[in-house]
């Protein structure tokens, strides 16, 4: 039987595409997540989550008063 | 909003076997990207699936995305006849995956994981490396930027 992984590059695998997109990525965001626990970076998800639920809602209301 | 943390800890609670993919996986491993739904691949046994829906049973767990009226029994039946559904329930949208793109099932899946403790309770979630090989198979445009990312997370890490 065929592994579900068989015939899959290595994570570490260099796509030409791909490290065109590495060039936007913010690596000082990465190092600063990982100095926090896992916790932590769930805690920040929901934080961020509310944050962008807040910005919608300002969104929706500035819509309905124009 | 999604309470990811409720989530985990009502699944974990009810001895449900399931893994931890997708975006709170990419979390776990330090994405600095927003994700809306916890997506996890559950082990589609006969006394998992039971598991699974008494414990999502208290919070209303509906199809995401289907017409308002639209009939949905959450039942063992209704998961034996399906393999992955959209949720929406009490505490945010959650994604039941039998299987994925280019990891297979649970079983499949199981020996690339690795345990991690959120909210006081313990899961598996999907090692980096085969992280990126599933989004990358995904092969969804939206998914270059997450591989982009977590690629970085592994250079980081020094591996």
């Amino acid at each position: 039987m065929r592994g579900a992984n068989e015939g899959l590059a290595p994570a570490n695998y260099k796509d030409p595409l791909i490290e065109a997109f590495k060039k936007g990525v913010d690596v000082t965001l990465i190092r600063e997540n990982l100095r926090l626990t896992v916790d932590q970076r769930f805690q920040q998800l929901m934080k961020l989550q509310e944050v962008a639920e807040e910005l919608r809602r300002a969104g929706r209301k500035a819509r309905l008063q124009k | 909003m999604t309470d990811f943390k409720a989530l985990l800890r009502l699944l974990t609670e009810n001895q449900v076997e399931f893994i931890i993919v997708g975006g709170a996986a990419a979390t776990v491993h330090g994405s600095a990207r927003l994700t809306l739904d916890l997506d996890i691949v559950y082990r589609r046994s006969d006394d998992n699936i039971s598991r699974l829906v008494n414990s999502l049973s208290s919070i209303q767990p509906y199809l995401r995305g289907a017409p308002p009226g639209l009939p949905f029994e959450w039942s063992t039946r209704t998961l034996k006849m399906g393999l992955n559904f959209p949720l929406i329930t009490s505490f945010g949208a959650l994604d039941l995956l039998g299987e994925i793109v280019g990891g297979g099932s649970y079983e499949e899946l199981l020996p690339e994981t690795i345990k991690v403790e959120i909210a006081g309770v313990d899961c598996r979630c999907l090692n980096l490396e085969r992280l990126i090989q599933v989004k990358r198979a995904a092969g969804r445009p939206k998914d270059l930027e997450v591989v982009a990312e977590l690629q970085s997370i592994l250079e980081e890490r020094g591996e």
